[in-house]
């Protein structure tokens, strides 16, 4: 293997061993029953972020230095059966190390804010180790070339985020909608792991490139024509739509926002909600496979984007508005992958994430700021407006804000849908069984739980 | 000279017995516990000791040769002993007695004892005496056992039948009827009612020693499937994935703990058996995967359950218990269980249910469907009920009610083999696998 190849596999493992530090560092302190102190879990976790961007950025500098369009990291076969291949295998690529090191920038900010942020917070080292284990996750998922891999990290990202919603847990709003969230995730979950399935009926293996063929990102091979791939393309555009908030499962995103400001910034305004989108990203020659699939991606998009503009307008506290004016923008990157517009996708994906972590970080102090302005002209600002809403009629002014103020109704569609008959029917089943269990013990009616 | 594991069998038998005797002359909660605990160290080391030594070779206990240490046996071994060890590292000093020490011993002999039986008769009528073990729980500690003993009964009038008649009706029969009552005693539904009401009543240890081990795949892998009928197994099969569905939706609508935690592990108790009962290698190797985590994983939710039950009595889902500062240690341990139940990355749950909805594909992906989504509503059930014991409002209390240092050796060991076993998933699977093709090959033989 030539010098910079084995170079760019070392750089690419470091990068995903990094996480595993802190984490090592966390798990032995719990069995050793001790407590680590504020200034070694933020100077661990800075010093994993930091050392993690300097080897992400270095291994980009090498590929281009190189001329290597992309380098394939394989650490073997772990577990391989007749119908099941579990293979670790990472993949060094535009794509892949883009998101990689907004990964590591994003993360590197945040960690320095969230160590004064939290400061004798109670929870500060479980905030940090969920955020290593955030880390660890959104490292698999960006770098995995096999969709197992991916799955992996898809997953650990979802725990990670519904346990920092449920951060301030005295409460009982943050682990409800940490719950609701959860549902979400697990229901993108099932649909990656049966696409992971279907890949490996196609091809004998989950690799992305036994799909795409080996080529840089984002040429394919040309021949991804037949059902079977509409329907793989189609459990990857579920999948990414629980991750990505799209419609019609946008209403978990405000949900979010119960967790403390840092998590929102890096989760829910930079790289969990992007997460759909790098997917569909990496797995775009899929979406090309029939038309009504791109366009399906395409009207997702949209229609997520125009929902979220309208809810985000009236919205009253920050970060709601901030969840809604990101999902806007998600939605608009997807109809961009949708029309095939993939580096453009991947440049609006990088800066969006920036931004919109800026803006969640900058909330709590603009709120103060707004106050002390309040306070010093004697009056509120009066509100922006466009032009557009008073131009419409009166009626449909009132339709759209009843509209916007329900979210689009997509909450209540899924609470009717499937919510409430799901745990109807349930319930229902459980009733009966009391009473069964209650006659063959010979008492009448339900049992107690007792 | 080394040591087979036959011999290393023996004394997985004989050292519970030891301490069961020993207890005769203990006196207090303190001495009873500790007799027991030294009784069960000394047999998991024993266990692993089978385990170890097992090496592909089968090997009889000393003087019975219908008790033989095999494939199937050997990896259960220790994980059953680290079961009954975990049982009274998380019962508390208040709750200790000499009976209920004495059924934990008892128990301790009969599962690997019935693990290992080669022989039909033997295995038969051990289960029949494993089977009265809950009903001495409930009958001693006062408590209606006629839920039990309504299903019970039958189950063990239909094993016996099944058995002496093998010789006088057609094989089709005798295989029905074992079936018919091992679905029984696996609490396959419509035959399931008796599970949910056994951990309501009796002692969450007794229940979970009986339910965990899940002794009916023993005998479902070593009576019916060498000779069942495809389309028996096949029927079979599906009315557990129907159990499997049916009661991770049950679980995710319960409001008391205990319901809770039987449905469950019904749901992942099912799902085992669904495996077996699919008659394909692919589904027989998830299967025999499966087993040894779901043991370990349920094991340790129920150690946490059982942990909390004991500080702050039985406890309802349906409101926010916020105990998380008093007991992180357990919340850790529920959580990591709990994600070691539904599969997640990372534990040892993970591989096994990968591998058994990948080989469901062979049915259609509409079964890799249904079992994923068994997946996401026992991940929906075990997160909510995390949510209700951990989080809410912080309750006063004027005692620490911090882990013992007894619980959290038993913290410490849940988190090491539910963490790193998985480490060794490649070998078992490679190992079960050869296994499952064993196991199958008297089918090929069938007319």
């Amino acid at each position: 293997m030539p010098a910079a190849e084995q170079l760019l596999t070392f750089l690419g493992l470091a990068v995903l061993v990094a996480p595993f530090v802190p984490l090592a560092a966390f798990l032995g302190a719990a069995l050793a029953g001790r407590t680590l102190s504020e200034r070694t879990v933020g100077g661990l976790i800075q010093g994993v972020a930091w050392s993690g961007l300097i080897m992400a950025s270095a291994a980009g500098a090498v590929m281009l230095a190189t001329g290597t369009p992309w380098h394939a990291i394989e650490l073997g076969d772990w577990v391989i059966t007749a119908d099941y291949h579990l293979k670790f295998q990472f993949l060094l690529d535009v794509l892949s190390l883009s998101y990689v090191v907004l990964t590591f920038v994003l993360c590197s900010v945040i960690a320095a804010f969230s160590t004064r942020y939290l400061h004798r917070e109670r929870g500060y080292a479980r905030f940090f180790v969920l955020f290593s284990v955030f880390l660890l996750g959104m490292l698999l998922a960006s770098l995995a070339d096999t969709c197992e891999t991916l799955f992996v990290g898809w997953e650990m990202v979802g725990l990670s985020s519904v346990l920092l919603i449920a951060f301030f847990q005295d409460r009982p709003a943050p682990p409800r909608n940490g719950l609701r969230v959860w549902i979400v995730y697990r229901f993108g979950d099932a649909a990656l792991m049966l696409a992971a399935i279907v890949m490996h009926e196609l091809n004998g293996a989950g690799d992305f490139d036994h799909i795409v063929g080996r080529h840089a990102w984002p040429e394919h091979d040309p021949l991804l024509i037949g059902p079977h791939f509409a329907l793989l393309g189609v459990l990857f555009v579920l999948a990414a739509a629980g991750k990505s908030a799209l419609a019609p499962f946008s209403g978990w995103l405000p949900r979010a926002m119960e967790g403390p400001t840092p998590s929102s910034a890096i989760f829910y305004g930079a790289l969990s909600v992007h997460l759909g989108a790098f997917l569909l990203l990496r797995v775009s020659p899929i979406l090309d496979s029939a038309p009504w699939l791109s366009a399906l991606v395409v009207g997702l998009g949209l229609v997520t984007s125009a929902v979220a503009f309208l809810s985000g307008r009236v919205q009253t506290d920050i970060k709601s508005a901030l969840a809604f004016a990101s999902l806007t923008q998600v939605g608009l990157i997807i109809a961009e992958i949708g029309l095939g517009l993939r580096w453009l996708a991947l440049i609006h994906l990088l800066g969006h994430a920036c931004l919109r972590t800026l803006q969640f970080l900058r909330a709590p102090s603009l709120l103060h700021d707004h106050h002390q302005l309040e306070d010093a002209i004697g009056e509120r600002p009066a509100p922006e407006r466009p032009g557009w809403e008073d131009r419409l009629p009166e009626g449909l002014r009132h339709r759209l804000y009843r509209f916007s103020i329900e979210r689009g109704h997509l909450d209540a569609l899924l609470d009717r849908l499937v919510a409430r008959p799901f745990l109807a029917l349930f319930r229902w089943f459980d009733a009966r069984e009391r009473a069964w269990s209650g006659f063959l013990e010979g008492r009448s009616g339900r049992t107690d739980d007792r | 000279m080394s040591v087979e594991s036959g011999q290393w069998l023996l004394l997985v038998l004989a050292l519970p017995l030891a301490g069961a005797v020993s207890l005769l002359k203990a006196q207090g909660a303190e001495s009873f516990a500790s007799r027991t605990l030294t009784a069960l160290w000394a047999q998991t080391a024993a266990a692993l000791g089978v385990w170890l030594t097992h090496a592909g070779k089968d090997s009889q206990l000393p003087g019975v040769g219908t008790v033989s240490v095999d494939a199937l046996a050997a990896p259960m071994v220790p994980v059953l002993a680290f079961l009954h060890l975990l049982t009274l590292l998380g019962t508390a000093k208040s709750d200790v007695t000499r009976t209920g020490c004495v059924r934990v011993l008892l128990s301790s002999v009969l599962t690997p004892l019935l693990f290992c039986c080669v022989d039909g008769g033997m295995l038969i009528g051990t289960m029949a005496l494993f089977s009265l073990l809950p009903a001495w729980d409930l009958l001693s500690g006062g408590r209606p056992a006629r839920v039990f003993l309504l299903y019970f009964t039958p189950f063990i009038l239909l094993l016996a039948s099944g058995w002496l008649v093998r010789q006088d009706v057609g094989q089709v029969w005798t295989v029905g009827l074992l079936l018919l009552a091992l679905k029984l005693c696996g609490g396959i539904f419509p035959l399931h009612g008796w599970m949910p009401s056994l951990f309501q009543r009796a002692s969450f240890a007794a229940a979970s020693l009986f339910v965990l081990p899940m002794v009916e795949v023993v005998a479902t892998v070593r009576l019916v499937l060498p000779s069942a009928p495809a389309w028996m197994l096949e029927s079979g099969s599906w009315a557990c994935m129907a159990t499997a569905i049916y009661a991770s939706g049950m679980a995710v609508v319960q409001a008391d703990a205990r319901r809770f935690f039987a449905f469950l592990a019904l749901s992942k108790t099912s799902l085992v058996m669904f495996g077996v009962l699919s008659g394909t290698l692919s589904g027989l190797t998830a299967s025999l995967c499966l087993w040894g985590p779901v043991v370990l994983c349920l094991a340790g939710l129920g150690y946490s359950l059982r942990a909390l039950e004991s500080r702050f009595g039985r406890l309802s889902l349906a409101e926010h218990h916020g105990h998380y500062d008093q007991v992180p240690g357990l919340a850790l341990v529920f959580l990591v269980s709990g994600l070691g139940v539904v599969g997640f990355p990372g534990t040892v749950g993970f591989v096994p249910m990968e591998l058994l909805i990948s080989g469901s594909f062979q049915h259609g992906l509409w079964a890799c469907g249904l079992l994923a989504a068994v997946a996401l509503l026992n991940g929906v059930s075990m997160l909510r009920a995390y949510f209700a014991f951990f989080t809410g409002k912080r309750p006063a209390t004027s005692v620490s009610l911090r882990e013992t240092s007894r619980e959290r050796v038993g913290i410490v060991l849940i988190l090491v083999a539910v963490i790193f076993a998985g480490w060794f998933s490649p070998s078992v699977v490679e190992a079960r696998h050869e296994l499952a093709e064993r196991l199958l090959a008297p089918r090929a033989r069938l007319p």
